[in-house]
């Protein structure tokens, strides 16, 4: 197995994100991975919600 | 002598507080003239390490947003702890956990469930969830684990001030960073806001009357909502009483009732509990039953009262069966 280059966190940028990039023994990238790391789960808490409050809901996924 | 150093951190949030710190606009050049910015993911390159790195207590200040709800959050929080002299929990997500605080009304389970399986755009045919870790080509890729249940910061670190609001004021950041320049902070555990509710500060308050009495609490859709006269005396759900001050009514000033980001004033300690109650003594009831006809007809009352303080009250999730 080659190197686990691992940037954590990518910075400047709204979000959290993670880059994984594995190398193979040529150090040629063998296999990169972006991962975000943070879910809130708006898809699940919006149900059940009064409708007119949706809007202020919704636009805290993201305030950017 | 050197500045003293100060760092930005967000959980689980929206980035709507970092666009509060940059909405201080010109004033932002007067925070770096007075401090040195020393971490702060959004707009500077740092990594887990070089926080790691940090000598304890190095920091002067952390101001950290967003709720706590995976084990990431909760390491990074704690390192920063350490590295800290004061821990600042910045919005409405760290001080009572916030709009992503509502998802204590569902469990981790169900979220993935609707995330990852059932949700209309989802594409994942072989049914995907994210694991904690994940061994491929000899190494193993790791991602946090999701909680069950969202926490707010000082559920998981000690905190030693909290500025208030989704996203907190401008007026309020300037005041608190003034107060730690200065030394003049209050004593530790304050909400850096003014002590009183907001309907001691609304332009309407000359229009509610001394006497209130709601016979019916009415959605916005269902009014043609008057600019002049009281929100709550037009019989809409607005939590101005039991929400603290320092929000300039920006919501009011909107023509929308207030839905409580800033939280509770200091003789409160459950907002959810002190709203409804607020909107109970209003009620036009002379009996239980009316009572229930009146505040029956709030629709969805736990994300209502408690639509960004779910985390930090005595209800804190639902429960688990």
């Amino acid at each position: 197995m080659g190197k686990h280059i691992i940037v954590d966190p990518i910075t400047r940028l709204e979000g959290h994100g993670k880059i994984d990039i594995i190398l193979n023994d040529d150090g040629n990238v063998d296999r990169a991975y972006f991962q975000v790391p943070e879910l809130r789960g708006f898809e699940q808490f919006a149900i059940g919600r009064r409708a007119e409050d949706l809007p202020q809901i919704t636009s805290r996924i993201c305030g950017v | 002598m050197s500045k003293p150093k100060v760092g930005f951190y967000w959980c689980a949030s929206c980035g709507g507080c970092e666009e509060a710190v940059v909405d201080l606009n010109e004033g932002v050049l007067d925070v770096v003239e007075a401090v040195d910015i020393v971490f702060w993911p959004v707009a500077l390159d740092f990594k887990r390490s070089d926080v790691e790195a940090m000598e304890d207590g190095e920091m002067a200040v952390c101001f950290i947003n967003g709720a706590i709800r995976n084990s990431e959050q909760k390491e990074m929080v704690e390192i920063l702890r350490k590295k800290s002299g004061l821990i600042v929990a910045f919005g409405s997500c760290s001080h009572m956990g916030g709009i992503p605080g509502l998802a204590n009304l569902h469990d981790k389970e169900s979220i993935f469930n609707r995330v990852y399986h059932t949700v209309p755009t989802i594409d994942n045919p072989d049914g995907t969830i994210p694991q904690v870790e994940t061994s491929v080509c000899g190494t193993t890729v790791e991602l946090p684990e999701f909680w069950d249940t969202v926490r707010t910061l000082n559920q998981v670190i000690d905190v030693d001030y909290y500025l208030p609001g989704c996203a907190p004021p401008v007026n309020l950041i300037v005041g608190a960073v003034t107060a730690i320049l200065e030394g003049k902070l209050p004593e530790k555990g304050a909400v850096l806001a003014p002590d009183k509710a907001l309907c001691d500060e609304c332009d309407r308050r000359e229009s509610k009357p001394e006497n209130l009495c709601i016979d019916e609490f009415k959605r916005p859709y269902q009014i043609i909502i008057d600019e002049e006269e009281c929100l709550l005396a037009q019989g809409l759900l607005c939590l101005g009483s039991a929400t603290r001050a320092g929000c300039d009514s920006i919501c009011v000033k909107g023509n929308m009732p207030c839905t409580g980001c800033m939280g509770p004033t200091s003789r409160v300690n459950d907002f959810g509990a002190k709203a409804l109650s607020a909107m109970a003594s209003v009620a036009n009831a002379n009996d239980e039953k009316d009572v229930k006809r009146i505040i029956g007809g709030i629709a969805d009352p736990v994300g209502s009262f408690n639509k960004y303080s779910l985390p930090a009250s005595y209800l804190h999730r639902k429960v688990r069966k």
